[in-house]
């Protein structure tokens, strides 16, 4: 018996060895929560486990200028926080050589429920969905194996890169997963209307009344707790002759899918003006004006709205006030979503649209 | 005194080692070799040559994925070779050649996908020879490019006088992944597979496509389904 007490001690000392290297080598995992009532997400989350290091990376990497050909725009330069990781108050974004992009960026928000991904859903899964920006000649012009060999040749990615995978390794699936972990920590789920509906605020009239409007004329296309259905329809926009964009039609060749666009998401769409897939209406006014006047009508056009959307003046300022309420500040503001070193100086802006 | 006890179980390993390495006799590697041509003319990079339109063609580029094989034997037993995914560049040397592991006898039969199975095309970023850095990928409209073909001809008539085939496509009503199966008549017990790619038949066999008229594809789609009824013909064993 007294010859077993050295023995367990030394194999305490082993095992607590072996767990103290285990534990400082390993990246440390980070639960995605799913806010209350919402649904289960789409995002493949065991092919890509959330941990606090891969989440890091992602943060670096999608605010890193590296990844464009002149080091002049990272994901973040036209994926603003303060506009709701939109480009704020631009129809389109700018990008490489004085170019301009083709369509208005969308904002980045709950992109763990989201199947497919672009205004024409041409992108199946989320890690891939970087790799369209960053080698597009009009926006980040750059080569994939550029921006590789500009990483490995950074030697503080190689520590990131090993805190967050275990080892130093860096290609291209782990550049879409690291970036993946910091996209879908960006939930937005924290505006009035949400606290209204935990019972923690309650609507003021307008917003109240704008809500039942809405729930009446625009939830078919819009509905909680996304505010998009994900679908891809017509409403109504005609051809621009110079982007000639003709959408959903450009991935599917199928000619009943011709202007047929992603129904965007209405979360924090106060702030996220200018608004349609290439930013052509400046305000809500112009959207809910285009609804119920400007529509063109043609084969393709989504049946819900067939006949236009009847709304009268009162109701439009309703439902403005109703859509103000799905404005999340805290998302706007949360530090760990801004880039490194500026986590304290978030400020939302003030609505003007 | 204590190595005693323990004599049993080292027979008891070294038997089992034996019987693992007698297993591991039976495993060989099969070398499979692709050989380009274009009719009777050698493929060649920048060579002048001409297709069965009798059109001059200067091919630049000819890379194409090979996946999900399968070997057969004279028992007509299968055995799929998990994971295979094979980038070939006609004009890369060492692609040409594939090295298989495979315990069968004799070999009558092999069966694989020119493409890509639609599951990596669903699955995010992969590695290897499927990164899309390799250019083999489409990224506005997820999906690889199963098969490239580049090059000039005096007979196309867009800018430059090139022709671009980018075919691929995985989705149900485009899919251009296309099964190949070829016997091998041979009686010998050989390791080694020849394998002859005919670029004609790219141009001519299911559909005559010629660069006259049809210089570029770029996407998904029914030329794109041309295309790959063409490529399945690509393919046939010197024996």
């Amino acid at each position: 018996m007294n010859k077993s007490i050295p023995i367990f001690i030394t194999l305490f000392a082993i095992l607590s060895g072996i767990a103290w290297i285990d534990f400082s080598n390993t990246p440390h995992p980070v639960s995605f929560k799913v806010p209350k009532g919402w649904p289960a997400p789409v995002y493949d989350f065991k092919s890509n486990p959330l941990t606090k290091e891969g989440i890091a990376l992602g943060k670096e990497l999608f605010y890193d200028g590296q990844l464009s050909k002149d080091g002049k725009f990272s994901c973040g330069s036209c994926h603003q926080q303060f506009g709701a990781f939109a480009t704020y108050d631009h129809a389109l974004s700018h990008g490489y050589n004085n170019q301009q992009t083709t369509r208005n960026a969308p904002a980045l928000q709950n992109l763990a429920w989201q199947k497919t991904f672009m205004a024409d859903g041409g992108i199946n899964h989320l890690d891939l969905q970087p790799l369209a920006p960053i080698t597009a000649s009009n926006e980040m012009a750059e080569t994939i194996e550029n921006v590789i060999r500009k990483l490995k040749a950074d030697a503080h990615y190689a520590s990131l890169f090993k805190a967050a995978f275990g080892d130093p390794l860096i290609n291209t699936q782990r550049l879409g997963k690291a970036l993946s972990q910091f996209m879908l920590t960006l939930v937005s789920a924290n505006s009035k209307y949400d606290q209204v509906m935990r019972g923690e605020a309650n609507f003021i009239l307008p917003e109240q009344l704008g809500y039942d409007i809405f729930q009446k004329k625009c939830v078919s296309c819009h509905p909680p707790p996304f505010f998009t259905d994900f679908n891809f329809r017509n409403t109504g926009l005609t051809i621009d002759d110079v982007l000639n964009d003709f959408g959903r039609m450009s991935i599917t060749n199928n000619p009943k899918d011709s202007l047929l666009f992603k129904v965007p998401s209405l979360r924090n769409i106060a702030i996220t003006a200018p608004y349609g897939h290439d930013g052509r209406f400046n305000s809500l006014l112009n959207v809910l004006e285009h609804y119920r006047k400007n529509m063109v009508l043609g084969p393709t056009t989504d049946s819900l709205i067939k006949n236009r959307l009847p709304l009268s003046n009162f109701e439009i300022g309703q439902i403005r006030a109703f859509l103000n309420t799905l404005t999340d500040s805290s998302f706007l503001k949360e530090p760990n979503f801004a880039a490194p070193g500026m986590e304290n100086t978030r400020k939302a802006p003030i609505h003007e649209h | 005194m204590k190595i005693v006890p323990y004599f049993k179980q080292i027979i008891g390993l070294f038997i089992v080692a034996v019987l693992f390495g007698s297993f591991r006799t039976d495993n060989k590697n099969l070398t499979i070799k692709f050989h380009h041509v274009l009719g009777s003319q050698l493929l060649i990079l920048n060579d002048s040559l001409t297709n069965t339109f009798n059109e001059k063609i200067v091919v630049t580029k000819f890379k194409y994925y090979i996946s999900n094989m399968v070997l057969i034997n004279e028992k007509k037993e299968s055995m799929a070779i998990s994971n295979s995914y094979f980038l070939i560049d006609a004009f890369d040397s060492a692609s040409k050649n594939i090295t298989i592991p495979f315990n069968f006898k004799k070999i009558t039969g092999i069966e694989f996908l020119l493409g890509v199975d639609s599951i990596k095309n669903c699955s995010g970023i992969q590695t290897g020879v499927l990164d899309p850095m390799l250019g083999m990928f489409w990224t506005w409209n997820s999906g690889y490019i199963f098969a490239k073909l580049e090059g000039t001809s005096t007979a196309s008539r867009v800018a430059g006088h090139y022709f671009t085939y980018h075919i691929g496509g995985y989705k149900t009503g485009e899919n251009a992944a296309r099964k190949i199966k070829l016997s091998v008549i041979s009686n010998s017990e050989k390791n080694i597979l020849d394998i002859q790619v005919d670029l004609n038949k790219w141009f001519a066999s299911s559909n005559d496509i010629r660069i006259s008229q049809t210089p570029i594809c770029h996407s998904p789609g029914v030329l794109a389904i041309q295309f790959a009824d063409n490529y399945a013909n690509l393919f046939s064993i010197q024996q």
